[in-house]
């Protein structure tokens, strides 16, 4: 199988799937996978990219010195902001790639938009914020842009500024978009990087207020208070949803423009009215009832966000699953219907795996795991055309033969993994009792 | 081909014009328009934190750098080069802290010294305070910070010694007129 017929004619030569195939299947939404021809290099030659790497070293040398101005009083301090943020960052990005489970996004993309975030989108929100917040003084009044200029500031500017990260990454990688996951997935990236070096920002400020030297304490209020209470559901989410427009208008060039710029702009608004949200001074007296209504608050204005990026990824992501496995579907010996159907969602193949260890322990976790890597990498390959689909295809059948070893032939989910679980309702459940330990170690390290 | 590079370079375009507009047009649009708005001779001027005073005749607000709240304010006032600022925040020590951390705040820039011993001070409405001298390059300033029912009041005023001689009994008195409480 090394070119797109001969793969289709072998495809077309397994036999049919099964009846009950097409429910064990998501609908496949519009994705375009990357074709086989892309290649990285390609980008050298397009004014996006050489703007790309201009507006990065740019917002590097401002932010550079912004930050080491700020850090030269408080070394102790800003090392150990720089080390937890990133830290922080760390799952947030194992989470994010974690969404594009088939077609994963090149690394040197990823941290591109994370530069963008970190570095750019940064430089132009630290001289823009200022100046919204200064221009709301004068027109309207000081009293209006104490409350509300974080409120119209941050969100103009800077969903703006990070949302142009993700149009940049489009400009430079457009075969890399495959679907709209691939903008939450860019989005999220550009997200993380402006909340990281944010956070650090908010840390050595808040170093300086205290007014007690080089002091650590400040800086852990900071990251639990940013971190957590309030870095859940802040520039990664919001940066996310804006992605989702920009790839949504990138991919579907069968709509009329009015839906794809409709759906970008949306996209960007919905980002922005959270943002807002957020930010906005509504709400901040926790409606009189001290600290537990403050916290209150915060879940209030931070999960609606959280739960439309949830239902936004879910869906795209079974959508992208449903293309990519109706490509795999028919070859018993290379998946089942049943893993087809465990294949569909991250949850899924969590239980899949998790089956598999409970009936052939450790190694047949590993080899179920190894299976669905190479199922996903062989679909993958298949929607290409198919030039490498036999490495993969062997792969396959390898973990297989493992697995019939482990007399766990089949690497199924059990049917409660796909029935509607509860597990949102026990997450948000350990959020709270989280946010309210959490709310109690600010207070104690003297925040309020 | 060069019909996409050719529309790889305008969307390139398009995006630089949008951040150098964030960037740069917007703190131009807010240079083109003037901070400093004249306030009312005799009118009390309200700070934040239930404080307030009345500004010296002639002076000026620096909108952009006053922001009253609930509990926390400060303002910016300006009268001619001379720069009087007030900070009203809650404060849980008592006058001798509040007072120490206003002055090591000023010693903390580069260049600005401490000058003579500090002297007690009150409002006009009885709110005991501290007052001392502070030195910074080509200018001179008085510190005063007071203390009254959880709030503290840091005052600041500097400027170039003909300026602030000219302007100094006006400036003693605008910070002789700090109210506590909201009326």
């Amino acid at each position: 199988m090394t070119t797109d017929s001969t793969a289709r004619d072998a495809r077309d030569a397994m036999p049919g799937p099964p009846a009950e195939s097409p429910s064990a299947v998501p609908d496949a939404g519009l994705v375009i996978p990357t074709p086989a021809w892309a290649r990285a290099r390609r980008s050298l030659r397009l004014p996006a990219f050489w703007l790309l790497i201009v507006l990065l070293a740019v917002g590097g040398w401002q932010i550079g010195g912004l930050l080491r101005q700020e850090a030269a009083g408080y070394p102790l301090a800003a090392g150990l902001a720089a080390v937890l943020f990133v830290l922080y960052a760390v799952p947030f990005v194992a989470v994010v790639r974690s969404l594009d489970y088939f077609e994963r996004e090149p690394p040197l993309l990823l941290v591109a938009a994370l530069g963008w975030g970190a570095l750019t989108a940064t430089a132009v929100a630290v001289r823009g914020d200022s100046a919204v917040h200064d221009l709301l003084a004068k027109l309207v009044s000081p009293s209006f842009a104490a409350s509300w200029g974080p409120a119209v500031a941050g969100p103009t500017v800077e969903e703006l500024a990070k949302t142009l990260g993700v149009v940049v990454i489009v400009l430079v990688a457009r075969a890399q978009i495959n679907s709209v996951i691939d903008g939450v997935v860019y989005g999220a990236c550009v997200g993380l990087g402006f909340q990281v070096v944010e956070d650090i920002g908010y840390a050595l400020n808040a170093v300086a207020l205290a007014g007690h030297g080089d002091s650590v304490k400040p800086v852990i209020g900071t990251f639990l208070l940013r971190g957590f209470l309030g870095g859940l559901w802040s520039h990664t989410l919001f940066s996310a949803l804006a992605g989702s427009g920009i790839a949504y208008a990138a991919l579907h060039h069968d709509r009329p423009s009015w839906k794809r710029w409709g759906a970008a702009i949306g996209a960007l608004a919905g980002a922005w009215l959270f943002h807002f949200c957020w930010n906005s001074p509504l709400l901040a007296d926790g409606f009189g009832y001290g600290g537990a209504g403050v916290l209150a608050a915060l879940l209030i204005k931070g999960i609606p966000a959280l739960l439309l990026v949830t239902l936004l990824v879910r869906r795209a992501s079974r959508r992208e699953a449903g293309y990519y496995l109706d490509h795999l579907a028919g070859d018993e010996r290379v998946v089942t219907v049943r893993e087809l159907a465990a294949l569909g969602s991250g949850r899924t193949r969590a239980a899949a795996r998790r089956y598999a260890r409970g009936e052939g322990g450790r190694a047949g976790r590993r080899a179920v795991r190894r299976l669905q890597r190479a199922q996903a990498l062989l679909a993958l390959e298949l929607s290409r055309g198919g030039r490498r689909a036999g490495r993969y295809r062997a792969a396959a059948l390898a973990q297989r033969q493992v697995l019939e070893s482990l007399g766990h032939p089949d690497a199924y989910a059990p049917d409660g993994a796909s029935a509607a679980d509860w597990s949102w309702l026990v997450g948000c459940l350990c959020a709270a009792v989280l946010a309210v330990g959490l709310a109690l170690a600010i207070r104690a390290l003297g925040g309020s | 081909m060069r019909s996409r590079l050719l529309r790889n370079a305008l969307w390139s375009l398009a995006v630089l014009a949008v951040l150098s507009g964030l960037s740069l047009g917007l703190p131009a649009l807010d240079n083109a328009i003037a901070s400093a708005r004249p306030v009312p001779a005799g009118v009390p001027y309200d700070v934040g934190a239930g404080v307030s005073l009345v500004p010296p005749a002639g002076a000026q607000v620096d909108v952009t750098r006053t922001a009253p709240g609930r509990d926390e304010g400060t303002a910016l006032f300006l009268l001619g080069g001379v720069r009087f600022s007030v900070r009203a925040e809650p404060f849980t020590g008592g006058l001798d802290q509040a007072t120490a951390q206003l002055r090591e705040g000023i010693t903390a820039t580069r260049g600005y010294q401490v000058t003579g011993a500090e002297v007690p001070v009150r409002t006009a409405a009885g709110v005991p305070g501290r007052q001392g001298g502070y030195t910074s390059p080509g200018r001179q300033g008085r510190y005063t910070a007071f203390l009254a029912a959880g709030t503290a009041v840091d005052v600041t005023f500097a400027g170039g010694d003909l300026e602030l001689h000219d302007s100094l009994e006006a400036l003693e008195a605008s910070v002789l007129s700090i109210r506590f409480g909201r009326p």
